[in-house]
C-alpha cells in the first residue's frame, strides 16, 4: 500500500511539473507586457527597464524557465551574496531554512514555494490564494456533498423504481440540470430564494463566508452558503443521480445480488450492503472530477453571489492581465486535481478489495 | 415414505412477458421430492429448467416474469405444510436460505467481490439463528472444514477472488448448507467447472446429502453428471417434462426421443465415431412444432456411425506421410508476477514452460488439461497474441516470430482462431453480416462488398444458418447459433489453420455435439488443420487425431488419442479420465449399490 501510494506521489509531481511547463510558455507567449500593466502605456523608458530586470523578463527564456522553477520547488539553490543576481535569496520573497552551502555563494535552502506578486496589488500571489481559496473550497465541498449524499439517495431510489413516473421525472429534472447554464440558474435561484421569498428564507441574493459587521468585525455567515452550493451543485447532482441509477441497476443484476435474496436477505439489507459497495466506484471517480472541476469553475456562481473566492479573483486579474495571479491559480488548480486523484485511488482501494490486492 | 415428503410442485406454471407476447417458461409440470431423494432435471438452455428453481424459491423476477398456476407444496419440519406461492415476500425470506437453499452455476460471480468469503457465510448463519458473531464464526469454519476446504481460516478472511473457481463453489455449498436446509437446488453447479474439479464437488454434494439427510434437485443439461447423482430423473423440452422415472429406467430405456437424443450426444469414450447423435436424429418436427418420433434406439444411432480400427490406421498412415504445417520447439511463455518498485519483474509465471510438438497438414491436434495449466496461453502463443519468452515457431517452414509485423498480418489470415465466449466474442453494435465481412474487408478478399456480401451468406448456408440472419445482431441468436457465426467469421478469411480454444465449453451437451459435427464436416470439406483446445478430454478425444495432455505448462504425454485414453502413462492423465463423468448403466448401478448398502448401514 505505502508503495502504491508512494508512486501515485511520484507520478503526481510528474503531472504538476508537466503542468509548470505548459503554463510557463503559455503564458509567455501571450501579448502583455508587465511593465506596460504596471506603469500604463506612458512609462518613460527607465521605469520600463528597471521593472523588466526587477522581474527578470529581460533574461533570454530558457534562463526565466529556470528562474520559475526555482522560485516553486520546494528545493532551491539560491545566491545569497549577489544582491544583484536574480538567483538572490531575497528575504522579501521568500521563507526558508538553509540545508546546505554549495560553494561560496550558492546555498541549498528548503522553503514554501513562491508564487510571485501580482503586478497590480504588488501583493504575494500566495497571500491572495490564501485568501480566497478557502472560500472557494468551502464553496465547492458543500455543493459536492449536497450532490453526492442526495444524489446517490435518489439515484438508488431510481433504480429501483425502475421506469416509474418518479424514474422518468428525474431523468427529465437530470437533463435539464445538466443542460441548464449555472449563471442562468443561479440568477434564478438568487432572485426566487433571496429576494422573492426572502421573508420565509431569511436569505439574501448575495452575500460572503464572512461578513465585516461595523460592530463585531469579521463574522462567518453559514446562510450565505446555501443559495450558491444549491446553484454549483445542481449539474453534479444531475449526473450522479443518473450514474448512480445506472451503476445500480446494472449491480442489482449481478449474480451475487441474486445469491443474497436466495440467502433470505430483505430488499433494503441487499441495497444497503450488497450492492450500494459494489455500485459507489463510478460515482466516486465521477465526484471527485466533478469536485476539483467545481472548484476551478465556480467562477460564475462567485460572481451572480459576489463570493469572494478565487473564481472571482482569477476573472479580475484575467481582466487587467495581471498574469501572476493567472498562473498561480492554475497551478493550485492542478495540484488539487492531482490531490483528490491520489486519494480517490486510495478510496478506491478501500471500497474495493480487488484494486487492494492488484 | 410418505412421511418423508418434502415438496410437491402441482401443475406448476410460469410465464414471461415478451414484447407483448406471452412465453410459458414452465408449463404444467408436476413432481415431488423425498428426504434423502435426489432429483435431477435435464435439459437445454431454455428448457424452463432453471426457471423451475426459481419458481420454488418464489425469486421470479418480476415484471416480466410471474407464476400463474399450480401450487408448491413445501412439508417443513416446524411449520407443517405451507404452500410457497401463498407466502408473502416477508414469510418467504424465513425460508429462503434457512429451509431451501441453492447454489447456482457461476461461482466466478455468485459470490459478493467486496467481502470477505467468511463474512458472506456468516450473514447467511446470523440472518437466521440467533448465535453471536463469535458463534457464527465457529459455524462458518467448521462449515469450511465440511465442505473440505483447504486451511479454512485462510479461506475465512479472503475475497473471492483471490481463490479458485472450484474453492468458490465450496463456499457457495457451504453457505447453502449453514442453516441445515431440507431441500437444496443446485442450478448447474459444475457446469463452469474443469471435469476433475466437477468430480470433487459432486462427491462432496453426496456425501453432504447423506450426513445431512437432504432432498437436492440438481439440474443440468449433462446427462452424463445425472448418472452418478440422481435418484430420479425428469427431462424437460420447451417447458414441459418430457419424461419422467428412475435414473436406471432413464438410461436403460429412454422414451421420449429427446431423452434418447441427450443421451446419444455426448461423445462415447470406448467407441470411436464419425459423428456424434445429435437430437435431430430422433425426431423431427411437423409444420405445426409438433414433435415427431423416428423410431430408432440409442445403440443404433451410435452403431451407425463408428469408425473401425483399421479404418482409422489407415487414414493416419496417410495423415503422417504429410508435410507437417507447424512446429513449435522449446516454446516459453512467461508473464511478470511481482514487479520491484521501478518495475523490473522479480518473480515469473511459467505460463508455457517448453513445450514442443509438431501438427501435420489436415491433422486435428488435441490439447488438454485443468484451466491454469496453459493451454490457453499456448494457443494464443502460437498465433502471437502472445509474444513467447523463449522458443521458436515455423507455419509452413516460415519462422513467425521473424516475421515483418507486415508479412505477420498477412500470414494471419492462413491462421484463425474460435474463442470460448460466443457472447462476448461478437460485437453487440455489428449486425452478423458486418461481423463475418470485416475480416474479409482487412484482408482484401474478394473485390467489391457484393461480391463479399453473396460469399457471407454462402458462409451462412455452411455453418447451417440462413440467409435472413445476414442483418440481424447477435442478440437475436442462442449459444450455439452464435458459435456458428463465430465459425463463418473464422472461415471467411479461407485459412489453412485453425484454433478451437474452448469452443464448445460454454455450450450445451446437446448443441456441443452439433458444433464439433459442423467442425468436424468443415474440416472434411475444406481441409483445415485443427489445433483443438479442451478441458473434457471426452470431447478432445473424440475429435483428435493425436492429442496433447498439458498440466502446469509443460506436456504430460502427446500421443494417439485412443491409446492416450486405453493405456494412460501419466497418474495426472488417470485422474483426467477418471474424472469424466460417463453416464454408463454399470455406473448407475454402481450408484445404486453403494446407497442401497449406505441405507442399511443407517437403518
Amino acid at each position: 500500500m505505502i508503495k502504491f501510494i508512494t508512486k501515485k506521489i511520484l507520478y503526481g509531481i510528474l503531472v504538476l511539473f508537466g503542468v509548470i511547463t505548459v503554463i510557463f510558455f503559455l503564458f509567455n507567449v501571450l501579448p502583455g507586457d508587465p511593465a506596460t500593466i504596471m506603469l500604463g502605456q506612458h512609462a518613460n523608458k527607465e521605469s520600463v527597464d528597471a521593472i523588466h530586470k526587477d522581474l527578470g523578463t529581460d533574461r533570454p527564456i530558457m534562463e526565466q524557465y529556470a528562474l520559475y522553477l526555482n522560485d516553486l520547488s520546494p528545493i532551491s539553490i539560491h545566491d545569497y551574496v549577489n544582491t544583484k543576481s536574480h538567483w538572490y535569496l531575497d528575504p522579501a520573497k521568500y521563507s526558508w531554512k538553509s540545508l546546505m552551502t554549495l560553494g561560496k555563494q550558492k546555498v541549498m535552502v528548503l522553503k514554501v514555494p513562491y508564487l510571485r506578486r501580482s503586478y497590480i496589488s504588488k501583493r504575494p500571489v500566495s497571500d491572495i490564494i490564501k485568501e480566497t481559496l478557502p472560500e472557494t473550497a468551502v464553496l465547492a465541498f458543500s455543493s459536492i456533498v449536497i450532490a453526492s449524499v442526495l444524489g446517490i439517495f435518489l439515484g438508488i431510489v431510481s433504480a429501483i423504481r425502475r421506469n416509474s413516473f418518479y424514474d422518468r421525472m428525474s431523468l427529465v429534472l437530470a437533463v435539464l440540470g445538466m443542460a441548464a447554464p449555472s449563471f442562468f440558474v443561479g440568477l434564478i435561484i438568487a432572485w426566487l430564494f433571496g429576494y422573492v421569498l426572502r421573508d420565509y428564507t431569511g436569505l439574501t441574493p448575495t452575500g460572503s463566508l464572512y461578513d465585516i459587521d461595523v460592530w463585531d468585525g469579521e463574522k462567518l455567515m453559514f446562510k450565505n452558503l446555501i443559495l450558491p452550493s444549491i446553484t454549483l451543485g445542481i449539474r453534479p447532482l444531475a449526473i450522479v443521480v443518473q450514474l448512480m441509477r445506472s451503476s445500480m441497476l446494472d449491480v442489482m443484476s449481478q449474480d451475487y445480488i441474486r445469491t443474497a435474496k436466495a440467502k433470505g436477505l430483505s430488499l433494503y439489507k441487499i441495497i444497503i450492503k450488497h450492492a450500494l459497495k459494489n455500485a459507489l466506484n463510478p460515482v466516486v471517480t465521477a465526484i471527485s472530477g466533478w469536485f476539483a472541476g467545481l472548484m476551478a469553475g465556480a467562477l460564475f456562481v462567485e460572481i451572480i453571489f459576489s463570493w469572494k473566492g478565487i473564481g472571482n479573483e482569477v476573472f479580475e486579474a484575467l481582466t487587467k492581465n495581471d498574469l501572476p495571479v493567472v498562473m498561480g491559480a492554475t497551478l493550485i488548480f492542478a495540484t488539487i486535481f492531482v490531490f483528490i486523484n491520489i486519494v480517490v485511488d486510495i478510496v478506491y482501494g478501500v471500497l474495493d478489495p480487488r484494486v487492494r490486492f492488484k | 415414505m410418505q412421511n418423508d415428503l418434502l415438496l410437491e410442485v402441482r401443475n406448476l406454471v410460469t410465464e414471461f412477458d415478451s414484447d407483448g407476447d406471452v412465453i410459458k417458461a414452465v408449463d404444467d409440470i408436476s413432481f415431488t421430492l423425498h428426504r434423502g431423494e435426489t432429483i435431477g432435471i435435464v435439459g437445454e438452455s431454455g428448457s424452463g429448467k432453471s426457471v423451475t428453481s426459481l419458481s420454488i424459491m418464489q425469486l421470479i423476477p418480476n415484471p416480466p416474469g410471474r407464476i400463474s398456476g399450480g401450487e408448491i407444496i413445501y412439508h417443513s419440519k416446524t411449520k407443517g405444510e405451507v404452500d410457497l406461492r401463498r407466502l408473502s415476500e416477508h414469510e418467504m425470506r424465513s425460508y429462503r436460505g434457512n429451509e431451501i437453499a441453492m447454489i447456482f452455476q457461476e461461482p466466478m460471480t455468485s459470490l459478493n467481490p467486496v467481502y470477505t468469503c467468511g463474512a458472506q457465510v456468516m450473514e447467511a448463519i446470523m440472518l437466521h439463528q440467533k448465535v453471536s458473531k463469535k458463534d457464527a464464526r465457529e459455524k462458518t469454519l467448521d462449515l469450511f472444514r465440511q465442505v473440505q476446504l483447504p486451511d479454512p481460516e485462510r479461506i475465512f478472511r479472503v475475497y473471492p477472488h483471490q481463490i479458485s473457481g472450484g474453492q468458490k463453489q465450496r463456499v457457495m455449498i457451504a453457505m447453502a448448507m449453514s442453516c441445515n436446509p431440507s431441500i437444496l437446488i443446485a442450478d448447474e453447479p459444475t457446469t463452469a467447472l474443469d471435469v476433475t474439479v466437477q468430480k470433487t464437488i459432486l462427491d462432496l454434494m453426496l456425501k453432504l446429502q447423506k450426513e445431512h439427510e437432504m432432498g437436492i434437485m440438481f439440474i443440468t443439461h449433462d446427462l452424463g453428471v445425472i448418472a452418478e447423482l440422481a435418484d430420479h430423473v425428469m427431462v424437460m423440452y420447451k417447458g414441459k417434462v418430457v419424461e419422467q422415472g428412475s435414473v436406471y429406467e432413464i438410461f436403460s430405456n429412454p422414451k421420449h426421443p429427446y431423452t434418447k437424443g441427450l443421451l446419444a450426444c455426448r461423445p462415447p469414450l470406448d467407441k470411436r465415431l464419425k459423428q456424434l447423435p445429435v437430437v435431430k436424429d430422433f425426431m423431427d418436427k411437423d409444420i405445426d412444432g409438433n414433435i415427431v418420433e423416428i423410431p430408432k434406439t440409442v445403440s443404433e444411432a451410435v452403431n451407425s456411425v463408428i469408425i473401425t480400427r483399421e479404418q482409422r490406421e489407415a487414414e493416419h498412415a496417410e495423415l503422417y506421410a504429410r508435410d507437417k504445417i507447424l512446429e513449435l520447439s522449446n516454446i516459453k511463455t512467461y508473464f511478470p508476477k511481482t514487479k520491484s518498485f521501478f518495475g523490473k519483474v522479480t518473480e515469473w509465471v511459467k505460463a508455457v514452460d517448453d513445450v514442443s510438438f509438431d501438427v501435420y497438414e489436415g491433422e486435428t491436434l488435441g490439447l488438454v488439461g485443468e484451466s491454469g495449466c496453459g493451454k490457453t496461453t499456448l494457443g494464443r502463443t502460437i498465433l502471437r497474441l502472445n509474444e513467447p519468452t523463449e522458443g521458436k515457431i515455423f507455419f509452413e517452414r516460415k519462422d513467425l516470430l521473424r516475421l515483418k509485423p507486415e508479412d505477420m498480418r498477412h500470414l494471419r489470415k492462413d491462421m484463425q482462431i474460435i474463442f470460448q465466449d460466443p457472447y462476448s466474442s461478437l460485437n453487440p453494435r455489428a449486425t452478423v453480416g458486418e461481423a463475418i465481412m470485416e475480416p474479409m474487408i482487412v484482408h482484401g478478399i474478394l473485390q467489391s462488398n457484393k461480391q463479399r456480401q453473396e460469399r457471407v451468406i454462402e458462409l451462412l448456408h455452411t455453418v447451417g444458418l440462413e440467409q435472413k440472419h445476414f442483418s440481424r445482431y447477435p442478440h437475436e441468436f442462442s449459444g450455439g447459433q452464435r458459435q456458428r457465426i463465430c465459425i463463418a467469421r473464422a472461415l471467411a478469411l479461407n485459412p489453412k489453420f485453425i484454433i478451437c480454444d474452448e469452443s464448445v465449453s460454454a455450450l450445451d451437451v446437446s448443441v456441443q455435439a452439433q458444433v464439433l459435427n459442423l467442425l468436424n464436416d468443415l474440416k472434411r470439406e475444406f481441409k483445415f488443420t485443427y489445433i483443438f483446445i479442451s478441458h473434457d478430454l471426452s470431447v478432445v478425444k473424440f475429435m483428435s487425431d493425436r492429442m496433447v495432455v498439458m498440466n502446469k505448462g509443460k506436456i504430460e504425454e502427446i500421443g494417439n488419442a485412443d491409446d492416450i485414453y486405453n493405456n494412460p502413462q501419466t497418474d495426472y492423465t488417470r485422474k483426467l479420465i477418471s474424472s469424466i463423468p460417463k453416464g454408463q448403466l454399470e455406473d448407475i448401478r454402481e450408484s445404486m449399490r453403494r446407497k442401497k448398502d449406505n441405507m442399511m448401514i443407517t437403518c
